[in-house]
């Protein structure tokens, strides 16, 4: 059976038994893909799944609506997974109530739960993988002196007009009231211009440190064409050096920002 | 007829700037293309429909509408003129000269918006009529046509297979903008190409008839499930007006902004005291649908959509407003029978 | 040049005044006399204006005094966020921004003659405050006057010295009540949720008309009351307290449906809020 025929008759299949009260995965709408929310096993044809698939559906959990469907089944690429796995270790969503269906680039791994699908990653994605497009940009930019650089963003968040699709698109993203909705005090200016700018999107990429899984979807979802993978990757890559942990490992692990401990290194301070 | 080559579009824009016109036209911006400020190397395109709308230049995404100079507990009001650049939009869209309808009706109902107003006068509205058409655009479906002269001082017409425009004015601004650009224009004549095919998609009267018995429905729920909850549709939307008021102060200055708002955020209609009235996405997203098929055109008497598609192409989700509509049309189908 | 619709013009705090914990009225002077009487010029009870300080922003409260006194207006609100603490922090003397009147009013013209019954809950009563002294200023024009209002608490009662005034008078009718749990030992008027004392005191709907002003919560249990006692609901007034920025019809926050609540209210009988769409309250 092909890959997308076998994910079809999964998603009927947990459907079926009850395994899940929801399917969410991707429909296609032309040349672009659109996520499905599928309760009803005969929907199951319109799954589809290729790289042209780029929203993170994990992003969808948090929704109030979708409570009542629980436990739902995802269609989860490794950095889909990995998003689970962070919910799951930050509280945000319990093992029980989810299904994973994963699925690789060309392969189709089948269904697992949240536990099943870490060993997953353990044993076929073992590492975070950023884009391509991304680790040449990053090549450029370090190449650039540190005020090149600083000109390359400055225009780069020139375009960004705060419609917070990249924050919309995250399942990272799910503070009931985000940092730029609070204005005792305004930590972050709201008007789409150079100084808030700057620091809405370097805010976001820091508040993303340790718990981004390098999914994409908020490039992706920047309507700007605004490359932030680039802040999310070379961040990363700073966690990975001086943490020596990646995000989505462990659903046990304690948040490598978000949490302190005696053993925690100070060499940095001099 | 006046003539203008269909390579040498940056001539035109040229001879606009050399008469003072600051000029905005849809520009190749690394990926994207934007409307944005033409300057001498800018490459032009006449073929899609830039991510952000002549909106922008009307109707800015932040706009100092106050100022004060503050000294201890006391505050001086500071003068704050609108912004009134004389400005050509060369090449937009007509979709979005059509949708000036409403933004002129929205800043002029009683009160008399003069930072919009100024911003208007100064604009010179020249379309580009659509010789193609992707699958998002769906003017035809609410009353609007591909080479529609709707909001539009002038117009650039497609003509002999693709190789020129025909620069036709409709109207004062846009003689006098003829006028200015007559160093890059050739007198002659040139058969116009036909506009692009765009297929009716749905019936918006059949539409605006569902969501005046449907508010109740439950299919709010299945048609608003992607929805995230970003501002990329408004933001990008033609029409949308919904702003924000937010100060800016240091302990000498306090500068008054308006900014771009959407009601797809979860916080837009918020109380202080706890109570939000759209709780969850689906009513908001109902909120939004029927805001442009149901309450602006029975406020403002022009439907609050012109089809130019934007937001099916910005949705990190995929959604569009064609697509919503067409689900409609299939429930108002099935209930008829 | 036209003028800017969103410049505010500068008041002068002239009195304020502690009315319940966090709540404060604080009484406005003009710039100007032109400012003052182009003001009164445009004002009628039930309109509303934008209260700011430039660095905090702005806030939408109801003008609480009556257009029959025309030296100042107030303002009577509570302390929750960024404007309404920089507003209460202000001091005698100092200016604050002011925009309005906007909105639309209660047609008092139409209501002489006629029996008034006013129904408030806590920090609603404001709005229908300024209703209250517009009627009491021009007495002899106006049918019988019944207020019930009640808050949570003995101390949330707000206006508590104009409530003793209202009490004293003898062509008023002052019914006033706290939440079961608090009263205080000294309390003398009654105990019980607003619309249960409404019930109570079955005003007569006979040549009358009711305005209500309350949280959800309290419009939510009196609307059926009133309408068992024989209101219509077409003279039946509230006043709705959207979130606003703009105040003028252009922003878009205050939508309700395609009513714009700054322009075509706030200010609406109770048979035009059924015509909106419900779940959007």
């Amino acid at each position: 059976m092909d890959m997308i025929a076998a994910l079809r008759a999964d998603a009927a299949a947990v459907l079926a038994d009850g395994r899940a009260k929801m399917v969410i995965g991707y429909r296609a709408l032309g040349l672009r893909r659109r996520p499905v929310f599928i309760t009803d096993g005969k929907m199951a044809e319109l799954l589809v799944y290729d790289a042209a698939c780029t929203q993170n559906l994990a992003a969808y959990l948090r929704k109030s609506e979708l409570k009542r469907f629980r436990p739902m089944a995802i269609v989860a690429r490794p950095a889909v997974i990995r998003s689970l796995v962070v919910l799951a270790a930050e509280s945000q969503l319990k093992a029980e109530d989810v299904v994973v269906m994963a699925v690789g680039e060309n392969e189709y791994h089948g269904i697992r739960d949240l536990a099943g699908a870490t060993a997953l990653l353990k044993e076929k994605y073992p590492k975070l993988a950023p884009p391509q497009a991304t680790l040449a940009l990053l090549e450029k930019l370090s190449s650039m002196t540190p005020e090149e650089r600083a000109g390359f963003w400055r225009a780069e968040f020139a375009k960004c007009t705060r419609c917070y699709a990249c924050r919309a698109a995250c399942p990272g993203c799910y503070c009931t009231r985000c940092i730029v909705e609070k204005n005792v005090p305004q930590w972050v200016p709201a008007a789409a211009d150079a100084h808030g700018n700057y620091a809405w999107n370097v805010i976001r990429a820091f508040h993303q440190a340790g718990r981004c899984t390098l999914c994409g979807a908020c490039e992706a979802a920047c309507p700007q064409g605004i490359p932030l993978m680039a802040l999310n990757v070379r961040i990363a890559q700073d966690v990975a050096e001086e943490f020596g942990v990646q995000p989505g490992d462990d659903p046990a692990a304690k948040p490598v920002i978000g949490s302190w401990s005696a053993d925690d290194k100070e060499d940095f301070i001099r | 007829m006046k003539l203008v080559d269909a390579k040498k579009l940056s001539d035109l824009a040229a001879a606009l700037a050399a008469k003072g016109y600051r000029v905005a036209a849809p520009i190749q911006d690394g990926d994207v293309v934007r409307l944005k400020e033409w300057s001498p190397g800018a490459v032009i395109r006449t073929d899609a429909v830039p991510v952000n709308s002549a909106k922008d230049f009307l109707f800015p995404r932040s706009e100092i509408i106050g100022r004060y100079s503050i000294e201890g507990n006391d505050f001086t009001p500071v003068d704050v003129r609108p912004d009134s650049t004389r400005t050509v939009l060369l090449g937009v869209p007509p979709c979005d000269a059509t949708a000036l309808a409403v933004l002129d009706a929205v800043f002029n109902w009683d009160y008399k918006d003069e930072f919009y107003n100024a911003r208007r006068a100064a604009v010179t509205v020249v379309t580009l009529a659509c010789a193609a058409a992707d699958d998002f655009c769906f003017c035809t479906s609410v009353g609007g046509r591909p080479d529609s002269t709707a909001g539009a001082d002038a117009i650039l017409r497609p003509a002999d297979g693709a190789r020129k425009f025909i620069l036709e004015p409709l109207g004062e601004k846009g003689r006098a903008l003829v006028a200015a650009a007559a160093s890059a224009l050739a007198d002659g004549e040139a058969k116009a190409d036909p506009p692009a095919e765009v297929p009716v998609r749905f019936d918006a009267k059949q539409v605006s008839a569902w969501l005046a018995d449907n508010f109740e429905s439950d299919l709010w729920t299945t048609l608003s499930m992607a929805c995230l909850g970003c501002g990329a549709c408004a933001y990008a939307c033609p029409t949308c007006h919904c702003f924000d008021i937010q100060d800016e102060a240091t302990r000498q200055e306090s500068v008054r902004r308006r900014n771009w708002d959407s009601c797809g955020f979860g916080l837009f209609t918020a109380h202080a005291g706890g109570h939000n009235p759209r709780a969850n996405q689906s009513a908001r997203w109902r909120n939004r649908v029927m805001h442009k098929f149901s309450y602006i055109p029975e406020r403002f008497k022009t439907l609050g959509c012109t089809g130019c598609g934007r937001c099916g192409r910005m949705c990190p989700a995929g959604m569009a407003i064609a697509d919503i509509c067409s689900e409609i049309m299939r429930a108002h189908e099935a209930v008829k029978k | 040049m036209t003028e800017n619709l969103y410049q505010p013009m500068k008041m002068r705090v002239a009195a304020s005044r502690d009315e319940a914990p966090e709540v404060r009225t604080l009484r406005l002077e003009f710039p100007d006399e032109a400012a003052r009487a182009a003001f009164f010029v445009k004002y009628r009870v039930g309109m509303f204006g934008l209260y700011g300080l430039p660095g905090a922003g702005e806030s939408t409260f109801c003008v609480a005094s009556p257009p029959t006194r025309t030296e100042y207006i107030e303002c009577t609100f509570r302390r929750v966020g960024r404007v309404t603490s920089a507003l209460a922090d202000r001091e005698i003397g100092q200016p604050i921004t002011f925009r309005g009147p906007y909105g639309n009013a209660f047609p008092i013209e139409s209501w002489k003659g006629r029996n008034i019954l006013f129904v408030a809950g806590g920090i609603a009563l404001p709005p229908l405050r300024s209703v209250i002294w517009n009627i009491l200023d021009r007495r002899a024009e106006f049918g019988d006057v019944t207020i019930v209002y009640g808050a949570r608490t003995v101390a949330d009662l707000v206006y508590k010295d104009e409530l003793a005034d209202w009490g004293a008078r003898q062509d008023v009718r002052l019914v006033t009540t706290v939440d079961p749990g608090g009263e205080t030992p000294d309390w003398k008027g009654k105990i019980g949720f607003v619309p249960t004392v409404l019930k109570e005191v079955a005003p007569s709907p006979a040549s009358a008309v009711a305005l209500v002003c309350g949280p959800p919560i309290m419009i939510k249990f009196s609307l059926p009351v009133l309408k068992g006692l024989g209101f219509p609901p077409g003279d039946t007034y509230t006043t709705l307290e959207n979130r606003m920025k703009c105040g003028i019809g252009k922003c878009g926050r205050c939508n309700v449906g395609s009513v714009y609540v700054c322009k075509d209210g706030p200010v609406f009988t109770v048979e035009q809020l059924q015509r909106l769409p419900h779940a959007d309250m």
